[in-house]
Parts: C-alpha cells; sequence; structure tokens
C-alpha cells in the first residue's frame, strides 16, 4: 500500500463512528504479525524441546526468534532507533517484549553454541551456558506475557483490552511450540517417537486455546462495548471472517483435528503428524492476523450522549 | 500547574476552524490532525439531533499511551502536565495509538504534503520539524502557550468555545466552568484523567 | 502597473500584515504572518470588528489557496477555436502584451459598435471587486454586469425584500438581545453568508446568554443543529408557514403591535377599487382613515395613534379598507390546517411556534441601551436562500417578513435587523451617512445600495436594454436569463436591441454555479469573445479566448475590502469598522492584480477620462480628492484618494496599511434606527398593480404570459414546479445547500478544506432521510443516481440520516468539478446543478429568481467514482 492508498484509506476509516485498526496488521503493520507469530512459536518450541530435549527444536526456536526479531524490526516506522526500546521497563510490555526477545537471542545464542559448536567456544554446562540457558528462559517468558499484554494495554481496542488476552497468547505460543516440533521430528526424528505425547499435548492445549478464545468472544460480546461487539462481528461475521474460518478454523483447528483423529486412531506417520502442525501453526497464524484485524477503537461519543441537556 | 482546556458543546457549530486554524499552525502532513472535528447523530426523525465534538490530545493526567510508549518518546512534562511526543525519539511501534482511548495519534506515513508537485513554501517553513513514520499528536501548542499566547484553536475558535487554563487553580475560568456547568472529560470510567473537558450541549 | 515595489522591498524579516480574507464575501480581518519571503500563517485580526479576530476554517485556510501550485501564473490563449463541455481549449502560453492589446482591440471594436455587447460577469467571492467593475462598466457603457451569474447563491427575494422592509442588502437576529428567534432556510450565524465569522460568534453567545432558536429547514444540520427546535418542513413551502403563522397571530390570538403597524408601515392605508390607493385629491398623498376626525385624511395629517387599520369605509361614496383589513380578510385561509397538508408541519406545531414569537415579542415593551430608551421586541423571523430560492421566493420571503412586521419587530432592540442600513457617518470628516428615508407615499426608500436598481421605488418596466431583462421584469437583481437555453427566444420576443458577443469574467465559475453545464455551456459557447481573469483555470474559463491571472487575497489591494456596511459589516451594537485589504506576497509568475488590468484596458480602449468619472460617482470621492481627466491614476492612487476622501488627509494608504482598520463607535439611534426615521414599509404592495400592467402590456403583446397571481399585493403561497410534478417514482425533492466548509465551488481546491469535507458526513454525499432509504433499498454510502424529470442525472454517494426530511434529499452546492484545471477540486462531491433546468418555465416570473429545487427520482448506480 503507497502513501497515498494510506491516506486514502485514512479519510475513509476516519468517517466511521466505529473505526478499524490498521496501524497493526494492515500493510507493514503484518510485519508486527509475523514477528509474533514466529516469536510465538519461538517460545513454545523452545519450552518443549528444553522439556523433551529436543536440540533441533532448539535451533528451529532460535531461527524463528531471529526471524520474528527481525520482522518485528521491520514493522517499525524508524527501525534505526530500536535500541531505544529497552528503556521503558516499568510501564511498557512493549519494552519488556523487547528485553525479553534480547534476552532470548543473547542466552539461546550462549546455550545453543557449545551444542552445536562442540568445543569450538566454551562447552555445555559451562557457566555461560548455564546463563544462556536461563536468560533464554527468562526472556521466553517476557516474550510469552509481552506478546498478550501489548494487546491488553490497549486501551484504544477494547476487543483486545481483556485480560484472557496474555493467557490466550501463552496458549498459543505452547500451542506453536508442539506443532513446531511435530515438524522438527519429521525433519530430525528424534530417538523416541514423540508422537504418543505430542499428540495428546496438541489436544489439550488446543481445547485450552478454544476454551479461552469462546470466553473472550463472550466477554466481548456482553461487556456492553459497541466497539467490542463491532469487533466480534468483523471477526465472525465481517471484514475478515473470511482469513478466521478458513485460516484460523479450517485450517488450524478443523485440518489438525482430522489429523489427530487419524493418528489417534493408528494409521500416523510422522509426515502426517508434520502436516498437523504446519496447519495448527498457520490457523495461529490466522488467528492472531484476523483477531488483531478485527481491533476496532473504541468511539468517543460512547459517552457523550447522555450528557446533553 | 496543569494546562487543560474547555469545550463547551453549546457554542461550538462544527466550523471546523480548530481544525484548520491547528493544521496553519503546525503545517501537520495530510492525514495528521491535531485537531479535529467529529460529527454525530442521535435520535430518530424528527426528534434527531446532531452532536458536534471537537477532539484533540486531551493531555490525561493518567496518560495511558505514556504508558506504553517502550522509548520514553511519548512523555508527560509534570511541571506543566502537557504530554507530548519527541520525534527524535519516537520508534514508530505505534503501541500509542493502540493504547490513546481517544484516537487523536496518528502516524505519519502518508503522504508529506498535500499538493503532489510538492511542497508549498508554507509548508517547507512549518513542516520542516515534522519526521516521517513517527506518531504525532497535538501539544497543546506549547511553543504558544510558552510565548504567553492561548493555542492555536482556542484563539481563533469563532464562537469563542474553548477555554484555556489551569485546572490546579481553583479560581481559573476552566475550572470555573468545569464546576458550574457541569464539565466532563471522554471516558472517565477509563482512569485516564483528561485535562480536556466539554461543557453540555 | 502592478507596482509591488513596496512588497519586493521587505525581503526578510518577521511582519504580521494587517488585510483582509477573501475566501467567502465575508471578508473578514485578518493577520497574515509573513517571515521573510513566506506567509507561514493567517490568524484573525482582533483589532477589527469583521471577525473579531477570529475566522472559521476557510479563513485559516486560506494560505494554501495562495500556496497552490496549479494557480494560474501566465497569460493564456486558446487555440483551439471551438468551444464545447469536451473540448481542448489548446492554452498556449502569451505574453501580457500580447493579451491585452488583443483584449483591448475587441473592447475597443466592440465599443464602438455597441457597449451594451459587453456582458460583465464577477463573482461574489471577491466582494471588493464591485467597484472596479462597476466603476469599468459604467466607463464602458454597459448595463449589462451580474454577480456570479444567474443567482445561484444569492438571493433574489431576500435582497429585494431586505431593502423593502430593513432599507439593507440582508437580515439577521439582533443577536445581542433576541430571545426568540426562528429561522426560514437560513444558517446566519451558523454556517456562511453575510458577515459569517461575526455572526457566528454573535450567534454562540446568543445560544449561551440563552436565546431560543427555532429552525424551518428540510435539513437538521447547521443553524438547526443548534437549535432548540427543528421543524422539518416540505421543500419551498416556508410561505405556506409563514402565512398560517400570520394568520394565526393576527385572526386567531389578535397579537400584533398596533402602534407599529399605524407608525411604521402602510397598514392604515386605505386601499380603494383596483387594490389601490384612496390619495387626498388635493396632495395626492394616500389617505388614512383618522379615527379621532371620523374621516378619510392624509397620512401625514394624521397622529399615527388615531389611524384606523380595521373596518370598512367609504369616502367619496368610494368604499375602502385599510390595507391591514385587507390582509387580515387575506389571511383568513391560510390555517395551520391548511399549511400542514402543504408543509408537513402539524397544524399544533404550527400554532404553538406562532404563539411563542408572538409572546416572546413583548409587543408594547421598552429598553433602555447606552442610554437611550427603545422599542424592545426581542423575537425575529429570519430567511435566506433556502426559503426564497424558489418560483415563489417573492411571497415567500414577504410572509415570513411580515411575521416582524405584525410584532413591530423591525429594527429596533432584540428584533430583526437589516445590516446596518443607517450610519451617521465618520464625526471627523461627516461622510458616509446615509439612512432610509421616505419617498412622497412615506414609503421607505434605502440610504445605500448595493448596485443594480434600488429595491424601492420599483423601476418602470421597459422593454429591455439588458440581457438579463432586470429592467423589464423590476423586481429582478440577477437573471437566468444571460445564460438560459430560452434566452434567444425571449430576445427575439422582447426585441432586445443587441446581442452579448463578448463575455469579460472575473472568477466567476458560471458553468458550475447556476444550473445544468449544458445550458451553460451553450450560452458561453455563443459569445464570440470571452475574457477571463481568474486564478484558477476553472471550467468556466475553459471557454475564454484568453485567460489572464489574476492576484490572489494576499497579493491584492482594495480600499473597501469590507464596504458597503449593509453587506458583511456584523449587525448590532458594536463598532463601525472599515478595513482594507493590502498585499503581503508579491506575484507569482506573471500574475496581475485584476484592478491594474480594467485600468490597463481602459486605457488601451481610450476610457480612461469616463472611467475616472465612474469612480468619482461610485465611490462619492470628496471634491478635493476626485480624479480628474484622463490621468492615468494607479490603482494604489485611487484607494488612496477614496480613504482620504472617506477619513481625512492624514488616513490615506499607508495610514491603513499600517494600521489595517479604523473603527469608531456605533450609536443606539444608528443600529435601532427604525424609531427616528419617518419611514413606512409596505405590508400591502400597493405598487405592484401597475407594475403588473405595464409589464403585461410589453409582454403579452409579444406572447409572452406573465401569471398575475404573481403579482398580488399581498403574498400567497404558489408551489414550485417540483410541488405539481406527478410522475411516477419521482418522490423526492432535491434541494442544495451550502457547506460551512466549502464557498460556492472555488474552495474545494483547496487541500485542507478538501480533506475536511471528505471527513465531512455530509459535505460530499448527498442525503436522504434513513427510513427512505431503506424503503428504497439504498443503504448508507451507496452510490445513486439522482434524475430529474427532463431525464438529467447525477451520481453520488448517499449518507443516509434521521436529520432529513423524509421527501427531501440534500446536497452541498457547487461540488463537482470535473475540470483539469483545479485537480484537488475534480471529481469531489455531487454536483446538483445538473439537476436544474434553466428556462423560463423554472424561474420565477416577477424576479427571475431560478427554482433552486427538483423532484427527483433516485436509483442504485455501480460501485465505484463517477
Amino acid at each position: 500500500m503507497d502513501a497515498n492508498a494510506r491516506y486514502n484509506q485514512l479519510i475513509q476509516d476516519l468517517r466511521m463512528e466505529l473505526r478499524p485498526q490498521r496501524e497493526w496488521g494492515d500493510g507493514k503493520g503484518l510485519y508486527l504479525v509475523v514477528g509474533h507469530f514466529f516469536n510465538g512459536l519461538a517460545c513454545g518450541a523452545w519450552l518443549f524441546s528444553l522439556l523433551f530435549g529436543q536440540t533441533t527444536g532448539l535451533l528451529a526456536a532460535y531461527l524463528m526468534g531471529i526471524i520474528g526479531g527481525v520482522t518485528h524490526l521491520m514493522f517499525l516506522g524508524r527501525p534505526a532507533r530500536f535500541w531505544r526500546m529497552v528503556r521503558q521497563q516499568k510501564t511498557a510490555w512493549v519494552s519488556r517484549g523487547f528485553l525479553g526477545l534480547s534476552l532470548f537471542l543473547a542466552g539461546a545464542t550462549l546455550y545453543l553454541a557449545p551444542i552445536y559448536l562442540p568445543g569450538l567456544l566454551w562447552s555445555e554446562g559451562s557457566l555461560l551456558s548455564t546463563i544462556g540457558y536461563v536468560a533464554a528462559m527468562l526472556g521466553m517468558i517476557g516474550i510469552m506475557g509481552y506478546m498478550g499484554f501489548v494487546y491488553t494495554a490497549s486501551k484504544a481496542v477494547p476487543f483486545w483490552n481483556s485480560p484472557l488476552h496474555p493467557a490466550l497468547y501463552v496458549s498459543y505460543s505452547l500451542r506453536g511450540g508442539v506443532a513446531v516440533l511435530f515438524v522438527t521430528s519429521w525433519l530430525v526424528p528424534p530417538a523416541k517417537d514423540l508422537t504418543p505425547i505430542l499428540l495428546p499435548l496438541w489436544g489439550g492445549i488446543t481445547a485450552v486455546v478454544a476454551l479461552l478464545f469462546a470466553l473472550e468472544i463472550h466477554g466481548a460480546l456482553t461487556g456492553g462495548n459497541e466497539a467490542a461487539r463491532r469487533s466480534v462481528h468483523d471477526l465472525l461475521a465481517g471484514r475478515v471472517s473470511g482469513y478466521f474460518y478458513l485460516g484460523t478454523l479450517a485450517l488450524g483447528l478443523v485440518l489438525p483435528a482430522y489429523f489427530m483423529y487419524a493418528g489417534m486412531s493408528g494409521a500416523t506417520t510422522t509426515g502426517l503428524m508434520a502436516l498437523l502442525g504446519l496447519a495448527s501453526a498457520v490457523g495461529d497464524f490466522f488467528m492472531k492476523f484476523s483477531t488483531l484485524r478485527a481491533g476496532v477503537f473504541l468511539p468517543v461519543w460512547t459517552h457523550l450522549s447522555h450528557q446533553r441537556r | 500547574m496543569r494546562w487543560g482546556m474547555v469545550i463547551d458543546l453549546k457554542r461550538c457549530i462544527a466550523c471546523y476552524g480548530c481544525q484548520l486554524a491547528c493544521k496553519a499552525e503546525h503545517g501537520t502532513p495530510p492525514g495528521v490532525f491535531f485537531a479535529r472535528v467529529l460529527k454525530h447523530e442521535e435520535g430518530q426523525f424528527p426528534s434527531v439531533r446532531q452532536l458536534f465534538l471537537p477532539v484533540l490530545c486531551n493531555h490525561c493526567e493518567e496518560p495511558p499511551c505514556v504508558d506504553v510508549c517502550p522509548t520514553g518518546a511519548s512523555s508527560k512534562n509534570d511541571a506543566d502536565g502537557i504530554v507530548s511526543i519527541d520525534p527524535d525519539v519516537c520508534v514508530g511501534c505505534r503501541s500509542c495509538m493502540m493504547a490513546c482511548p481517544y484516537s487523536n495519534r496518528y502516524f505519519n506515513d502518508k503522504p508529506q504534503h498535500y499538493f503532489p508537485q510538492g511542497p508549498t513554501p508554507f509548508e517547507q517553513r512549518r513542516g520542516a520539524d515534522h519526521q516521517r513514520d513517527v506518531v504525532m499528536k497535538c501539544n497543546f501548542c506549547k511553543d504558544r502557550v510558552a510565548a504567553g499566547k492561548e493555542p492555536a484553536c482556542v484563539a481563533n475558535c469563532v464562537t469563542v468555545a474553548r477555554v484555556f487554563g489551569d485546572l490546579d487553580d481553583p479560581n481559573s475560568e476552566v475550572s470555573r466552568l468545569i464546576k458550574e456547568r457541569g464539565g466532563f472529560p471522554l471516558h472517565p470510567e477509563l482512569g485516564t484523567k483528561p485535562s480536556v473537558y466539554y461543557l453540555p450541549a | 502597473m502592478n507596482d509591488m515595489t513596496d512588497i519586493k522591498a521587505q525581503g526578510t524579516g518577521d511582519a504580521w500584515v494587517p488585510t483582509s480574507c477573501a475566501l467567502c464575501y465575508g471578508s473578514c480581518s485578518i493577520l497574515a504572518h509573513r517571515v521573510d519571503d513566506v506567509v507561514v500563517k493567517i490568524e484573525g485580526n482582533p483589532e477589527s470588528v469583521v471577525g473579531k479576530g477570529r475566522l472559521c476554517g476557510k479563513g485559516v485556510a486560506g494560505l494554501m489557496t495562495h500556496y497552490d501550485p496549479n494557480r494560474l501564473t501566465v497569460p493564456l490563449r486558446r487555440t483551439n477555436p471551438k468551444k464545447g463541455l469536451n473540448e481542448d481549449p489548446g492554452w498556449k502560453e502569451i505574453s501580457w502584451e500580447e493579451a491585452l492589446s488583443e483584449c483591448a482591440d475587441v473592447l475597443r471594436r466592440l465599443r464602438a459598435d455597441d457597449p451594451r455587447k459587453l456582458t460583465v460577469q464577477r463573482t461574489t467571492t471577491v466582494s471588493a471587486s464591485r467597484m472596479p467593475f462597476l466603476a469599468f462598466n459604467a466607463a464602458f457603457g454597459t448595463p449589462n454586469l451580474s454577480a456570479a451569474g444567474g443567482g445561484m447563491h444569492c438571493g433574489n427575494g431576500a435582497h429585494l425584500l431586505s431593502g423593502l422592509m430593513h432599507g439593507s442588502w440582508s437580515v439577521v437576529p439582533d443577536f445581542q438581545y433576541c430571545n426568540y428567534a426562528i429561522f426560514f432556510g437560513a444558517s446566519k450565524g451558523h454556517a456562511a453568508g453575510h458577515a459569517s465569522a461575526s455572526n457566528m460568534g454573535m450567534a454562540a453567545e446568543a445560544r449561551s446568554r440563552g436565546m431560543r432558536m427555532v429552525v424551518v429547514d428540510p435539513m437538521c444540520n447547521f443553524a438547526a443543529a443548534k437549535a432548540t427546535e427543528w421543524v422539518p418542513i416540505r421543500v419551498g413551502t416556508d410561505g405556506a408557514l409563514a402565512l398560517a403563522m400570520c394568520q394565526v397571530l393576527v385572526n386567531e390570538l389578535a397579537v400584533f403591535d398596533e402602534a407599529y403597524l399605524q407608525a411604521k408601515t402602510n397598514a392604515p392605508y386605505l386601499i380603494g377599487p383596483k387594490q389601490r390607493y384612496m390619495r387626498d385629491a388635493t396632495t395626492g398623498k394616500p389617505m388614512v382613515w383618522d379615527l379621532k376626525q371620523g374621516a378619510a385624511r392624509p397620512f401625514n395629517a394624521v397622529a399615527a395613534a388615531d389611524m384606523a387599520l380595521d373596518g370598512d369605509f367609504e369616502v367619496d361614496g368610494v368604499a375602502c379598507q385599510p390595507a391591514f383589513e385587507l390582509l387580515r380578510r387575506h389571511l383568513r385561509k391560510f390555517t395551520p390546517e391548511w399549511a400542514e397538508t402543504i408543509t408537513t408541519i402539524p397544524a399544533a406545531n404550527i400554532r404553538r411556534i406562532s404563539a411563542e414569537f408572538g409572546r416572546e415579542a413583548r409587543i408594547g415593551s421598552t429598553i433602555v441601551v447606552e442610554g437611550v430608551t427603545l422599542p424592545y421586541r426581542p423575537v425575529a423571523a429570519i430567511a435566506f436562500r433556502g426559503s426564497q430560492g424558489h418560483m415563489n421566493s417573492v411571497y415567500n420571503f414577504f410572509a415570513i417578513s411580515l411575521l416582524n412586521q405584525l410584532v413591530g419587530a423591525a429594527d429596533v432592540v432584540g428584533s430583526c435587523l437589516g445590516f446596518n442600513p443607517a450610519s451617521n457617518g465618520f464625526e471627523e470628516t461627516g461622510r458616509l451617512a446615509y439612512k432610509p428615508h421616505p419617498d412622497a407615499d412615506g414609503l421607505m426608500k434605502t440610504g445605500t445600495w448595493m448596485g443594480y436598481h434600488l429595491p424601492y421605488p420599483i423601476a418602470e418596466p421597459k422593454l429591455p436594454e439588458k440581457s438579463g431583462l432586470q429592467d423589464l421584469f423590476v423586481f429582478g437583481l440577477t437573471s437566468p436569463f444571460l445564460d438560459s437555453d430560452d434566452s434567444e427566444a425571449l430576445w427575439q420576443k422582447l426585441e432586445l436591441p443587441y446581442r452579448p458577443e463578448v463575455m469579460l469574467n472575473f472568477g466567476a465559475n458560471l458553468l458550475m454555479s447556476i444550473a445544468n453545464k449544458e445550458s451553460l455551456a451553450n450560452s458561453l459557447a455563443r459569445y464570440k469573445f470571452m475574457i477571463s481573469i481568474d486564478i484558477f483555470a476553472t471550467e468556466t474559463s475553459a471557454f475564454a479566448d484568453i485567460v489572464l491571472p489574476d492576484c490572489g487575497h494576499l497579493q491584492t489591494l482594495d480600499s473597501r475590502s469590507n464596504y458597503p456596511f449593509i453587506f458583511s459589516l456584523p449587525a448590532g451594537m458594536g463598532e463601525w469598522c472599515w478595513p482594507i485589504r493590502q498585499p503581503v506576497l508579491p506575484p507569482d509568475g506573471e500574475q496581475r492584480r485584476f484592478q491594474d488590468v480594467l485600468l490597463e484596458l481602459a486605457d488601451r480602449i481610450g476610457i480612461r477620462a469616463d472611467l475616472n468619472a465612474a469612480y468619482n460617482a461610485s465611490m462619492n470621492l470628496a471634491p478635493p480628492y476626485r480624479l480628474q481627466g484622463d490621468r492615468k491614476y494607479s490603482y494604489e492612487e485611487i484607494c488612496d484618494a477614496e480613504l482620504k476622501s472617506n477619513f481625512g488627509p492624514e488616513r490615506g494608504l499607508d495610514w491603513f496599511k499600517e494600521h489595517g482598520v479604523l473603527k469608531w463607535p456605533k450609536k443606539p439611534e444608528e443600529v435601532y434606527w427604525r424609531p427616528f426615521a419617518d419611514v413606512r414599509v409596505p405590508i400591502y404592495w400597493e405598487f405592484i398593480g401597475p407594475v403588473y400592467e405595464k409589464i403585461e402590456s410589453l409582454t403579452a403583446p409579444r406572447g409572452i404570459k406573465v401569471p398575475a397571481e404573481y403579482y398580488q399585493p399581498l403574498p400567497d403561497f404558489l408551489p414550485c414546479l417540483s410541488h405539481q410534478c406527478k410522475a411516477p417514482g419521482f418522490d423526492l425533492y432535491a434541494f442544495y445547500y451550502r457547506d460551512i466548509l466549502h464557498t460556492n465551488s472555488f474552495t474545494m481546491e483547496n487541500p485542507w478544506l478538501d480533506e475536511a469535507a471528505q471527513l465531512d458526513p455530509l459535505s460530499y454525499t448527498i442525503a436522504i432521510n434513513a427510513d427512505t432509504g431503506r424503503k428504497k433499498g439504498i443503504a448508507d454510502g451507496a452510490w445513486i443516481w439522482v434524475e430529474n424529470e427532463k431525464g438529467r442525472r447525477v451520481k453520488g454517494r448517499v449518507h443516509l440520516t434521521q436529520a432529513v426530511h423524509p421527501e427531501g434529499l440534500g446536497v452541498a452546492a457547487c461540488a463537482g468539478h470535473w475540470g483539469e484545471g483545479m485537480p484537488i477540486a475534480k471529481g469531489k462531491g455531487v454536483f446538483f446543478n445538473d439537476l436544474l433546468e434553466l428556462d423560463w418555465e423554472h424561474t420565477s416570473p416577477i424576479n427571475l429568481n431560478l427554482d433552486l429545487c427538483a423532484r427527483v427520482k433516485v436509483s442504485l448506480a455501480g460501485e465505484g467514482q463517477r
């Protein structure tokens, strides 16, 4: 979208009383969704890879962390000033996310270096490696939290401005982590097949995600806020419903659920599970994308009408 | 002290004088409005009423935009309550735009001047300090205020609907108007404590 | 000429230059902040009464009009001889010498042939252009001077009636004291119009003070949006409402100001046979019935309080009645129930509003203003273009005007005021004094006027010498017949002794400001030669042979940017104020001020002596300052002469350039002049019958039928053509209104104003009642065609709203540019005028007012822009 098209879009939007937000998720704002998507995957993958001792998964998480970081920067208006974002740890979740990502990448580098470059730098279990382990873990927690809380802190967009959002983003992250492991297990088969663990785990987390999402939608519909209701409308029956139904529901839920059903009923292959992971991850992407795009600004009129005398 | 503004909705006729006086004062690029006029309709024919609402940054006492800003570019001056953005520090993450419940912040990524042929001499001069790809908003005309003038939208308001003054001073005209005429801020339930109050139409 | 050395010399530095806005005819006083060579801000000039230091959006946005890179900078000549809507003029840049010598050659030859063949048209937006063009026209010898075409946006009825009843160009409530105002299709104080910015401030103050306002309008925007009550009305039926209100006041409630009617109107004048005054045999004066002496006597021989208002009398065996008695009887048929069927306003509401108006008038009360005891009538019935822009223009405004006259709310404290019709002048020099004064019948003649003919006495109709036929249809000010489809037919029938051949156009985009563009294009293409002076290459200029680049409002000079005071100086108490306009910036490229161009053309044509004489007369220069012979004065010198003539030798142009404005206080006797002027105004138009007879005697033998029902002494309700349309599907009344953001078609090119208008829900859209729209299956934001009975149609985006009458279809006027010369404006908004027919049938046969409403049908159009 060039500057003129953005301008025309803004003018059109400003005429609406319930105005969709377009800064995040549209045009260059798409980088933010991509960034959140990869960083979410990275966090979940890192966590589960550590749990299940999957070094491929760790590497994948690391790489996705880098991709997420770069796309985050590409989203910024002034990326050259990125280092300034570290400053407001006390109040700003973006600062915390930035610190988290920095910690994660630095920590993961320290932790992965001896694993993938054995004997070259420092050894596994060394102090540096341990520092890396801890830093990456803290960073991971920071990122997982940042993504949800950054929405919760968005007072202008009532649909996001919900306490459930952080929990939802953490669960996306976990679901994404499982999805990544499905894929890495197919690329580099681990010593012991993880499918029997991952499949119910995926199913369980997916159920949690669905529950949280349902609660959020319910909250938005009953919270009495017109903008939140419009967001739900846009998501389920409006501007972004195509992404939601095809991307989130069909690709992210129905298709992987079918694969899971197929897996549970016996005939499972790692390839099929990788497809499940891929579909689940793409579904998560559309989930983030469509909820972001469904954001509608709080109208300033809400409290004005009854102020007339 | 805490600068504040009172806008009398009974006087306002939505002439857009504030929106355009602000453009003239700040030379803001297309799609950036430090001041705007909103129109809203309520009721059914024939008992319908038109409501006009001039808006600008509310310079909140508890500004959510400042809280979410990762770089400190958005900040509140505790000496006068003015919330402003340092264009040299803003990284363009637009978190503040998602935090401002009043939609009074604009991201400057649209055309930088009004005529496709290039910036007018006016825009070259007035717009020289504006940066692309950062967030912009009203700063209560702090340069004018420092020079002892009223903000441009206040000084120009043809219906004299706007009053500017110190909210901390209980004897100021703004404080008096809020008290006597039931001044109200927008979305008080959000706890942002705006410094811009409206008098009922 | 074009001496801008004073400006160029001030190349650097920082200055606030006092001058005048020209984004609309309000001409507010401004300060232009110039830093080095750039104007960085325009603010209102707080020293001036005009705008009081505060500006509307257009005013502050003026610098973007000035700095528009699409401005004309060089003279252009067309290379394509063919003229038409789809013809590219093929502009070629030429030198001023070439341009002026060609124009002068054409004009010289034309003047030698027949000067009346020149038609001069100027925009009303630059109100200060009136004087240079009046002078040029007089010197040249043509009677054809038109203000922005045939009257779109102009009040043929409003100015006539305001002149007749208030001695001024327009009326406004006395915002400082009024408690109850009824607006009929007017936005004064809430959008555009005379003294617009000043009035916005005064109206807001009045609202704040508690003035109640009832706004009668098909649409609830601007004034109606701020009103205490919006009264939605069927388009074009305001007169019916006003007549019913008069009926309630006079016959149901018996609320009227007897003393005022006796002393200040012709209500007591006895009307005999044939709707004529009973005149005294010896003095020839109209007679009244003297209640004290029980006899008919000349009005000037009887104390007002003794004049009968009611009853039947017999004078020398001739039955007669006071005019008021006839009015009272005439009103009986206009019951609120009758009005309800016409206006859609419930009869109960009409009764209630009438009663409120009558009660709030406080008939008989007085108030002290600055030590002077004055009548106090804090009510006003105010009308403007909306209610009088119809076939029934005259009666609509007449009926509304009667409301004020009935309760004595005319130019007294709190009432309906004319804009400054009486002034004691500037004390030091004794100049600029004027005041309404009586004719032999005691009826009011204005003290000053804006041009055309005076509103009263009504001129003697004659076979036309003006191509607009205003010298035959003497109630008309502007005329559609310069450009109408049938103008040639009318000229033939009425034996116009010449045909217009050359058009000199200044700033008017008549192709967009009158009616449908085909009619206008045909008319423009008929001119053998057309000169257009403008700041943009408009749609109209595309028909010109030579286009001359004018200076903008920040580059030009006017000694009287806001005079006469009856035009745009705020009414009510305050100060008299004389601002000027002065150059802040030099011309860009080869731009030249039109004032200089007219002087130069006069020299080349060889009419400088006539021009000097015309300036002397039209500026009424005092003897020491009169322009001499054929001396070549610069426009600076002419301005200097006028200023010194009015304000003394020490206050010439230099003084005004430094100070910007001169002001002095108004006295209560000036503002509330009515009790101090021995004039009466006509509630009964006795003079109209003879005028009709004369017109009819000229038109009937020539095959033009002029309907007598438009020429009656008392107002009636006559429907517009749109009210009589029976064609199926044509169920909406389309009307236009003036947007607060725009001045006619001019300001859409200003990108700031355009941007704001794009954000506004209404500026560029078609307003239709939401329920009506839904019934038709039209959604908000849909693109629709609006089509009139003749098949003309325009396309636009719908805005569904509850704030418009269910039968109404409202469009902001004069939008929808299609030319390339104003690229920002191109394609913005809806070109309403394309729905208007331009012919005799759609014109008021009394004051030539083109009807602004059209019966239309709407249908869904495809997606996208036009």
